[in-house]
């Protein structure tokens, strides 16, 4: 028992001790409604912490995400506004993210510019298209099929839940029991052998970036849908949100090491954190250092049992 | 040609775009502003460059810049002593990076999210202190480090050079920079050699609490106020100035001169998106470009150095 | 020893968990009698003293109405998402009525809806939302305050001039509408020069560089129009330490921007007044539940604060007193 006990990561303790103090001083934190919002708002940063997992895995980051998501959603809202049918404008907001995904793989891979100043020169590059092409407003009218489906709910389940846990089986699958998968590890942790065995490490490391941008796509349907609206800063930083939420799951920022339902543990402890807060009604100046304490705390948990 | 070279060459380009696109720019004042403008900037940098050149990030300094800034006015105002005031805000700086230190080195945190935790905390704390308040309305004589010229220089300027020769000087010619150095390439060969990493650890990230604290009080003479949330768009600018100038996120490869032009660099691009009145829309695909465009010229630098030695 | 060691952990791990507990209890304003009207408050951040106003006017009237108070604020200023999420997470704590502040016209409109259908009542004040139901709004025209402010500046230069405007962040709404109430006034004084319109992002240092970098474009500039107090009075700094002078105006109408104006350092502050509409909106949320009649529209009375009238504005937040409802809302 102590020894099954002992492989439960640091942050499923974590998210365990959050729900059940939430639970217990929280009024109706552990209703039904409430938990789906939980499972609701913590959607949309699932969908990018799932890339960003692999992006961190090689020893990258991702800081266009957020920007890049909006982007998608304007071009996705004026698409609607014009009259366009829903599956070509989603189709257009994915192939918006994934050309920034491919560009942020190409500057990173194929230039070898640092991560971090390449994600964040198209950051800007991303905001700023979507700030020209909007003029810095929202871009509103796009109807109700998107807002419907957004709030549709399938067998009780709403449709962004259910969403982020189709992608997340989908990344499992590619991550765990493909050979994607097995390459995406090596780039981080081993990248001359996969060379050496002949495999393009470059092509797939360029793959992992376009993928952060597709999904960054992915998530600018569900927030569009959220919002009602296209809006160019709607969803500025939350790529930080998913950075944090990857590494306090467990994924270090070096060496391939990754574990991707740490990032889905991640991305609902946060959740959980900011939720229960608003249920008790913490004073906001309380509820920013509390994100910072729980970022060190999940942390300090690896660390005290030894996993760093 | 050494790397820094090709960057002061991509400053000069830059500069030489900006003065045919526009008289202002290459006057006397002019040029002083944007050495000003830097100056806060590389003041956040300089610290900051020691910790990524020991392979660490602090991305706390922003919360730090705000929060000493306001201790600094609070103990200004209640005091009225000038330089209790500076004591507070450099103090205040000062326990913020011992505080991310110990969280690194004792507590074995990994840098990106001691400093990130420590940047809500210290933000929470900020925001609950000042209740929404501005601390303002200081002495000419405190506000002279921000807005008064010595010899026809700017203050800040002169704080600027001071801190890069004695960083510069630091880094390269004492044995603690070079065990930084040291610590960035390889960590475990360093503490092999007999480094004291953890005490060295703990010294870059309160010199960059400390630079922080002092950005702070720069920042409250110039501004002659404070408030919480003040340091919060300086972060990302000081990470890429850092960055653009050629230190590695990796550790063990970098300069303080560096930071400095990377820091003139996006200084450049925004007085020259104002000197041309260039639309607000417009403004953050330019600074994008021109970030990639300038950390692109210094990759390919890089790599064709690489390739020839 | 090893049993002593866990029994103090445990300890002082409930006792942190308990005092934790009880420090994190709904911030209880306005507290006294049981049974009050519990109301929820929006407000867009916590950087903006504005917002800092609104909250303590609610805090005020709610106090006076013997009902209590639980503010909302995103902990990333002006997130759309973090909103729509503290609305969900109200909706859980079933508050009697909502005083709402929309981060976004637009996006927020399905946060309403979700109000709407959890049947809690919203007064929308400040901003308009632009769809939903709400029982009342109350608020002022913001580009209103933006021209009648801008007015007061040109007004002041005679209609001859060059003058530059201080944007605030790409993609706010209160940005746009503000430089939209600006470049109405210019719009009647053609002999006004705008010379640049350049985004400061609503900080004051961002706007002291701005204001220096055009000060080395532009040799004479006779007027600042910020889109607000911070903008405005990091561009006197600007001016200060360049010797050189122009008429500045800012919006918020905020207690440092009065000092500035007693100083005579900054011409004019538009304002709103956030402490009204924090206590009228929260009486008004009040009174509804109470049954007693709410207007469905009322708009504050954009007040241009110079120095002339500052006096009844010159007093600290916490001393001021909510005005009684009947003295403001005089029946149409």
């Amino acid at each position: 028992m102590a020894r099954s006990l002992r492989r439960i990561p640091g942050i499923a303790w974590l998210l365990a001790s959050l729900v059940i103090f939430f639970s217990v001083f929280g009024t109706r934190f552990a209703s039904a409604p409430n938990l789906i919002n939980i499972g609701n708002q913590s959607s949309i940063l699932l969908l990018l912490a799932l890339p960003m997992t692999l992006i961190v895995m090689t020893e990258g980051l991702d800081l266009s995400m957020g920007a890049v998501l909006g982007l998608s959603g304007v071009v996705l809202a004026m698409l609607l506004v014009n009259g366009n049918a829903l599956p070509v404008a989603f189709a257009a907001a994915l192939g918006v993210g994934t050309l920034f995904g491919i560009a942020n793989g190409v500057l990173v891979v194929a230039l070898g510019m640092p991560p971090f100043v390449a994600t964040l020169g198209m950051l800007g590059v991303a905001q700023g298209i979507a700030l020209v092409l909007t003029d810095g407003q929202s871009v509103a009218g796009i109807g109700s099929a998107l807002p419907g489906i957004y709030a549709s709910r399938w067998l009780g389940i709403p449709f962004a839940i259910l969403i982020a846990a189709a992608a997340y089986a989908a990344f499992h699958f590619l991550l765990y029991h493909t050979r994607i998968g097995t390459y995406v590890f090596a780039i981080g942790g081993n990248r001359e052998a996969l060379i050496l065995a002949g495999v393009p490490a470059d092509r797939y490391h360029v793959l992992i970036y376009a993928i952060g941008g597709l999904m960054a796509g992915a998530g600018a349907f569900l927030l569009t849908g959220r919002m009602s609206v296209g809006h160019p800063t709607a969803a500025i930083g939350m790529e930080f949100d998913a950075m944090v939420a990857v590494i306090v799951g467990g994924t270090k920022l070096a060496r391939g090491d990754g574990w991707l339902p740490g990032s889905v543990l991640g991305v609902m402890t946060v959740g959980v954190l900011k939720n229960g807060l608003n249920v008790m009604a913490v004073p906001s100046s309380l509820q920013i250092a509390s994100i910072g304490l729980l970022v060190i705390v999940a942390l300090l948990i690896d660390s005290f049992r030894g996993k760093s | 040609m050494s790397s820094l070279t090709y960057r002061l060459l991509g400053v000069l380009l830059l500069g030489a775009v900006l003065a045919l696109s526009t008289d202002a720019f290459l006057t006397v004042g002019n040029l002083l502003n944007v050495l000003r403008q830097a100056s806060l900037i590389f003041l956040l940098a300089s610290g900051l460059t020691l910790v990524i050149l020991s392979a660490g990030l602090d991305l706390s300094i922003g919360a730090n810049l705000g929060l000493s800034a306001c201790m600094a006015a609070a103990a200004i105002k209640s005091t009225g002593s000038i330089s209790i005031g500076i004591a507070a805000g450099l103090a205040c700086g000062m326990t913020i990076g011992i505080a991310n230190g110990l969280l690194i080195t004792t507590l074995r945190l990994p840098p990106f999210i001691a400093t990130y935790g420590m940047l809500w905390m210290v933000y929470g704390i900020n925001y609950w202190a000042m209740a929404g308040n501005t601390i303002y309305g200081f002495p000419e004589s405190f506000r002279e480090i921000g807005s008064g010229y010595l010899l026809g220089i700017p203050i800040p300027v002169l704080l600027m050079a001071a801190c890069l020769i004695v960083g510069s000087v630091f880094t390269r010619y004492t044995t603690w920079g070079h065990e930084i150095y040291a610590i960035g390439a390889n960590p475990e060969v360093a503490r092999l050699s007999g480094i004291p990493v953890r005490s060295r650890l703990i010294m870059v990230y309160t010199l960059s609490g400390v630079m922080s604290g002092l950005a702070g009080i720069v920042y409250l003479a110039r501004l002659n106020s404070a408030e919480a949330g003040i340091g919060e768009p300086l972060l990302l600018p000081a990470i890429a100035a850092v960055l653009i100038g050629g230190t590695s996120l990796f550790g063990g490869v970098g300069s303080l001169s560096g930071a400095l032009v990377g820091a003139v660099i996006l200084t450049l691009v925004l007085n020259g998106m104002n000197l041309l009145t260039i639309s607000g829309n417009w403004q953050p695909l330019i600074t994008g470009v021109i970030l990639l465009l300038a950390a692109g010229i210094d990759t390919a630098a890089r790599n064709w150095n690489e390739s020839r030695a | 020893m090893n049993i002593f060691i866990q029994n103090v952990r445990s300890t002082t791990a409930v006792v942190l968990m308990i005092f934790t507990a009880s420090c994190a209890k709904p911030v209880d304003e306005g507290a006294g009698q049981t049974g009050g009207e519990s109301i929820a408050v929006f407000t867009k951040n916590q950087t903006n003293p504005f917002f800092e106003t609104v909250r303590l006017g609610a805090k005020n009237a709610a106090k006076q109405m013997n009902a209590t108070v639980i503010q909302y604020i995103p902990t990333v200023q002006d997130s759309i998402t973090e909103q729509l999420s503290e609305i969900e997470d109200a909706i859980i704590k079933r508050p009697g009525a909502v005083v709402f502040i929309p981060v976004n016209s637009r996006a927020m409109i399905p946060g309403i809806e979700k109000l709407n259908a959890a049947n809690i009542p919203v007064v929308n004040i400040t901003d308009r939302v632009l769809g939903g139901s709400v029982i009342s709004f109350m608020g002022c025209d913001e580009t209103n305050m933006a021209l009648n402010t801008g007015r007061f500046l040109l007004q002041r230069l005679n209609g001859r001039g060059n003058v530059i405007i201080l944007e605030g962040v790409g993609g706010s709404e209160n940005s746009s509408n503000r430089v939209t109430g600006y470049r109405k006034a210019l719009a009647e004084f053609p002999n006004v020069k705008l010379l640049a319109s350049q985004p400061a992002n609503f900080q004051r240092v961002q706007a002291l560089q701005v204001t220096e970098n055009l000060l080395q474009s532009y040799p004479q500039i006779d007027g600042i129009l910020a889109a607000n107090d911070s903008m405005a009075l990091g561009a006197i700094e600007a001016l200060d330490a360049a010797r050189r002078n122009a008429f500045v105006v800012g919006l918020n109408g905020t207690k440092e921007a009065i000092d500035a104006i007693k100083a005579g350092k900054l011409l004019a502050s538009g304002d709103c007044d956030g402490f009204r509409h924090g206590c009228l909106g929260t009486m008004a949320a009040v009174r509804h539940l109470r049954n007693l009649p709410v207007p469905k529209e009322f708009i504050f009375s954009v007040m241009v604060i110079d120095n002339t009238n500052y006096a009844g504005l010159d007093v600290p937040y916490e001393e001021r007193m909510c005005p009684s409802w009947e003295s403001v809302v005089k029946d149409k």
